[in-house]
């Protein structure tokens, strides 16, 4: 699939409330590609959309060609998710959540076992691996959600603001972490760290107020407003009509 | 994968939850105090044990019904919890069917309330085998007539818990509906005269009343069925169980639609 993520004409209303605008989005295959915007710029709307958390009030979302609305199972099959900081269930362990997630992906046996030590190894929490998800900080849940996320090694990653919680040495490795899985994954990423978006991703969406600003290379925009930083605060500081 | 696989792991995880979680214990305390309460309170407030052993099975039947009200406590955040606390965030976004996540959850509840109405029922037997010498057959029908009281209570509390914002709210609206609302329509339709085989605190009833009534209960305790300001007449059994059954599908069916269609924001 060229194209694994495909936002069609989204609108999403609360009540009277405008969150998306008509947006129109396309992701292509092996690309790192971040979502910026504002503060109720309508990024996380359009991720919830994408996980089937949300339905949208019109237009369509895509997950490799399968409506999300429609085949949500068969959508959510092909991506990993993390949405917000995660929250587990206190009473059970990294391993004893990881089992359950996986057993629902239908991961199994020796592969499973296999698949929990690698990720658990790779955010770093071998030594809480038994110990119950009520003594976790945010860090640890968001390192957490992180292994949860690439368990299933899913094709295509959907993250928002991941990096939330995490201490400076926990942003540096899962910038490595994330970077590392994105050289062979789809991934497309909302934040409000610019930096964090300029090392991870090639290309970003700009939008505000629901309407998509503007989509292209970190590159040609750094280009046309001389930094990733300028071409934000002028996109998104215009009143719009 | 088939949806019945995925089935059995959130049924199988949601039992292994409620396992880890205090409140399973906090229930069964409960339940085993009042046995406990039972067998020493009406020895020593009354003339020892009633000489009819249906009366005692009947006294001692409280337990079981106390269990089944834990049904609330397991349920109210099954639904409600996912939402509030987030945890909806990474479960709903694995291609498992909200449908299926209901069902398992239910039956990890019923699971977990079954065991805790098992132990009651061992007790009741016991202790009636050790006092009288023998268990009526009436204790099966109490027996099976508790385990579809605790699926009625447990739809009604998932109804409650997929239309809540929060645990504690469904965990409250589904008490005060039950044990206040209920009783107090009951009350009144009983007092009234007209039928009340429909209401849950009735059909709850019936736990007990299988063994023999109102009149024989209050006649063996040495009270008299004549005390009450209105007669008193114990519940119809099969209505009661056509009622219950009505709760059992109705909330657990109308519970399964709005969860799948409750958004996450």
């Amino acid at each position: 699939m060229s194209e694994p993520i495909v936002i069609e004409n989204l609108t999403k209303y609360y009540n009277k409330f405008l969150a998306l605008d008509n947006l129109s989005l396309r992701i292509p295959a092996n690309e790192n590609v971040g979502l910026l915007g504002p503060n109720g710029a309508g990024k996380s709307t359009t991720l919830k959309i994408l996980c089937g958390l949300l339905r949208a009030s019109s237009g369509t979302a895509y997950i490799d060609g399968v409506s999300v609305a429609e085949k949500p199972e068969q959508a959510l099959a092909r991506i990993g998710v993390i949405v917000e900081t995660p929250e587990f269930y206190p009473f059970l362990t990294p391993e004893e959540t990881l089992g359950y997630l996986g057993r629902l992906r239908g991961m199994g046996g020796d592969e499973l076992k296999r698949r929990i030590k690698e990720v658990i190894k790779l955010v770093r929490l071998e030594d809480w691996v038994r110990v119950k998800i009520e003594k976790f900080s945010r860090g640890m849940k968001q390192r957490l959600g992180l292994a949860q996320t690439l368990l299933h090694d899913p094709p295509v990653l959907i993250l928002d603001e991941p990096a939330l919680g995490l201490d400076p040495r926990g942003v540096v490795e899962f910038r490595e972490i994330i970077e590392g899985a994105g050289k062979e994954k789809t991934i497309f990423f909302a934040s409000h760290q610019l930096v964090e978006v300029s090392q991870i991703c090639t290309q970003v969406a700009i939008i505000d107020h629901g309407r998509l600003l503007a989509y292209d290379s970190i590159a040609a925009l750094e280009k046309k407003y001389q930094s990733l930083e300028r071409a934000y605060l002028e996109l998104t500081e215009a009143p719009l009509e | 994968m088939s949806e019945f696989e995925k089935l059995r792991v959130v049924a199988g995880y949601e039992l292994l939850k409620h396992i880890r979680r205090k409140r399973l214990y906090v229930i069964l305390g409960l339940t085993l105090v009042a046995e406990l309460a039972v067998l020493i309170l009406v020895p020593v407030l009354g003339d020892g044990y009633p000489d009819s052993v249906m009366v005692m099975a009947a006294i001692l039947s409280i337990g079981p019904s106390l269990a089944t009200i834990g049904a609330i406590f397991f349920a109210g955040d099954a639904i409600a919890g996912e939402f509030e606390s987030k945890t909806g965030f990474i479960l709903f976004t694995n291609p498992v069917r909200r449908t299926t996540l209901v069902i398992g959850k239910y039956l990890a509840c019923y699971g977990a309330v079954t065991l805790l109405v098992i132990l009651g029922y061992v007790i009741v037997s016991i202790s009636l085998l050790a006092i009288y010498g023998t268990v009526p057959i009436e204790t099966l029908a109490s027996f099976g007539l508790c385990l579809l009281y605790t699926g009625s209570v447990l739809s009604v509390t998932f109804f409650f818990s997929s239309i809540s914002k929060g645990a504690m709210g469904a965990t409250v609206i589904t008490l005060v509906f039950i044990m206040v609302i209920s009783g107090i329509i009951d009350s009144v339709l009983m007092m009234t005269g007209q039928p009340h085989w429909f209401m849950l605190s009735t059909n709850g009833d019936t736990i007990a009343t299988v063994y023999g009534g109102y009149e024989a209960f209050m006649g063996g305790l040495g009270g008299g069925g004549g005390m009450m300001p209105f007669e008193l007449e114990a519940p119809d059994i099969g209505l009661s169980v056509i009622s219950m059954v009505g709760y059992l599908a109705v909330g657990f069916l109308a519970s399964i639609w709005i969860t799948k269609r409750r958004q996450l924001a």
